[in-house]
């Protein structure tokens, strides 16, 4: 195995501030990344704040109740950020030390202390910016690190505007094909790495200069994906290459850059968005797009501090932990690839 | 023992099905085996019933369904039980109000139209629980949105693709959008659910629109999972909807508005 993955997770995410825990889908062992992580934290004896976008740590799975979940283990000082009623169901004694006024479909968002070690579902904020201000909340009041949880398959957790780090689940639930479980991570990962477009934060010209290289496309345009209004956009700037889009950049709006053939002539293009969860595509990967002349950048990064592999899918199919960890590394050489619940793993923390 | 014609005591601790009598646990049950219609099928129904843990496992109706498959419909008995009182009202309740209190409340409160975006997303064809939801007709003898002075709605219909939905949303200065999710094979509204939300997130303004969602596998857990201000599920009426709309506007517009959730627990916390 590579030396990089030779250490364990809580080392490897030294240094954050705000952690996100994104799973590819469900069952992809975010929760279990999670619990490892807290057991690593408590055994260093470093207090940490958790909160979820989604849910997290509920007994049985919301869409296949056959499916146990594993629980989010808390030591005595942790914080949380979950719904009054969820805290109150958990039995453990706490200190609440404030409301947040945000409202979800579980109840509003407390925040409390845990004054003994138990377990609690998590049900945080369910928007990025809510989710940010509660992990910020956390810090304050003590916690060396918030982990912010980022349910089913929500990457806006991951956000730079959000977190400053990312661990990303991945695992057999994926495919029955161990092929495809590589090609979907590492196309996940080329998602969340998408090169940073250093020259693209300044001279934005708004649409309408023909001689614009750098071009700003209206909301309507990026969203709206109309084949028509696309290629008008690049035949009124025969000179742009590169497209910056502040919102929403849709796998539509690719493919009608793609379809306005004439009106490129040959371009090479660059799309610029925000950051990587601006970037949706569905079918197809970033390398595909590279392929076709169409450059997919971000003005922020996320940094991507590790993957968990779960190479169990639930009621499915399994693959050899170290099969599947070896290959999604030989796909993503440069990011430490760990399964925490393997034997290799748990012998890293002796 | 009861006098006869009081109503028997439930022990909440330890709640059964109910068919004849109180704890008699008889459930019926209906699914498909995958083998030819016949005696050897019943039978199959039958152990595989007992397998379950059901006891005296009755078929009291099968039938061919196509070649190779038949369809059962049975009875059997369950010592299962379940602890009820230890369930606690997890959630918000919300306090429904009839129509013209939803118009009052919001005149007062809102002083404005308020825009609701509505619309099947994805591949989902069914527009038939957004347009419940949202056309005049509703359903039940409930008008949907449109009947409603309070609201100004836009059916965009089925079929439609979420970045269309967001654009539209965004263009009209929509307070909500309401998406519907009939289809769910293979989880696929779950994707395509979560997409929306992300897509709001991405135009930032996941503060600004209240995102609510409907579908007969919708529920407030998976609603709050994929990110969402209320999740609606079956036997979901127009008023419903509105009023969890009309409360939560006032409650984001800022406190002495009228919140629209009520926490049990914070409640407690506070008293």
């Amino acid at each position: 195995m590579p030396s990089a993955t030779a250490a364990p997770l809580n080392e490897l995410v030294a240094g954050t501030r705000m952690l996100a825990l994104v799973g590819l889908a469900k069952n992809t062992g975010k929760t279990e990344t999670l619990a490892a992580l807290l057991r690593e934290h408590a055994a260093a004896g470093r207090p940490v704040g958790v909160t979820s976008i989604g849910r997290d740590g509920e007994a049985h799975d919301v869409i296949d109740a056959r499916i146990e979940k594993p629980r989010v283990q808390l030591q005595a000082g942790d914080l949380v950020a979950t719904t009054g009623a969820l805290l109150r169901d958990s039995g453990v004694a706490h200190e609440q030390l404030s409301r947040t006024g945000i409202r979800t479909p579980l109840g509003e968002v407390v925040l409390a202390r845990f004054s003994k070690p138990g377990h609690v579902e998590v049900a945080g904020p369910s928007s990025a910016a809510e989710l940010h201000a509660v992990g910020e909340e956390m810090l304050l009041l003590g916690a060396e690190q918030a982990l912010l949880d980022g349910a089913i398959d929500r990457r806006a957790a991951s956000s730079p505007t959000v977190a400053d780090g990312l661990v990303m689940a991945t695992g057999a639930i994926l495919s029955e094909d161990v092929g495809e479980v590589v090609e979907v991570t590492r196309d996940a990962v080329d998602l969340v790495r998408l090169p940073v477009a250093e020259d693209a934060r300044g001279d934005v010209s708004p649409e309408g200069d023909r001689d614009a290289k750098l071009v700003q496309v209206a909301r309507r345009v990026a969203l709206g994906a109309e084949p028509g209004e696309i290629a008008a956009l690049l035949h009124a700037h025969p000179q742009a290459h590169t497209l910056v889009i502040d919102g929403a950049l849709g796998e539509g709006f690719l493919e009608g850059l793609l379809a306005a053939r004439p009106a490129r002539a040959g371009r090479e293009l660059r799309v610029v968005a925000a950051d990587p969860t601006r970037v949706f595509l569905a079918h197809r990967g970033p390398r595909w797009y590279a392929r076709q002349g169409i450059a997919i950048e971000v003005q922020q990064p996320i940094a991507l501090k590790a993957i968990t592999v779960n190479p169990l899918a639930p009621q499915s199919h399994r693959f050899g932990s170290r099969q599947l960890r070896e290959l999604v590394s030989e796909a993503v050489p440069d990011v430490p690839v760990l399964d925490v619940l393997d034997e290799s793993y748990l012998a890293l923390l002796k | 023992m009861p006098e006869s014609g009081a109503r028997p005591q439930v022990d909440l601790a330890r709640v059964k099905p109910y068919a004849d009598h109180l704890g008699d646990g008889i459930v019926q049950f209906s699914f498909t085996l995958p083998v030819p219609y016949g005696l050897a099928a019943r039978k199959a129904a039958q152990e595989w019933a007992a397998k379950m843990g059901f006891e005296h496992p009755e078929v009291v109706h099968y039938q061919e369904l196509t070649d190779g498959y038949t369809y059962f419909v049975m009875f059997g008995e369950s010592n299962q039980t379940v602890d009820y009182a230890s369930l606690s009202q997890e959630g918000f309740e919300i306090e429904y109000m009839s129509e013209e209190e939803i118009e009052d409340f919001a005149r007062h409160r809102i002083g404005r139209q308020i825009v609701v975006v509505g619309a099947a997303t994805g591949t989902d064809t069914h527009s038939v629980g957004i347009d419940a939801m949202l056309n005049l007709k509703g359903f039940h003898g409930h008008h949907g949105l449109e009947g409603y002075k309070a609201f100004q709605t836009h059916n965009l219909g089925s079929q439609v693709p979420n970045s269309v939905l967001v654009s539209r949303a965004i263009d009209l200065d929509a307070d909500a959008i309401l998406v519907s999710q009939t289809v769910t094979q293979q989880n696929l509204h779950i994707s395509n659910l979560t997409e929306l939300v992300e897509m709001v997130e991405a135009e930032g303004r996941r503060k600004q629109i209240i995102l609510t969602c409907g579908g007969p596998r919708v529920s407030n857990e998976l609603a709050k999972e994929l990110g969402y201000d209320a999740g609606f599920s079956k036997g979901t009426y127009p008023h419903h909807v509105a009023s969890f709309i009309v409360r939560e506007l006032a409650a984001r517009n800022g406190p002495g508005h009228g919140a629209a959730v009520t926490d049990g627990a914070a409640a407690a916390a506070d008293a």
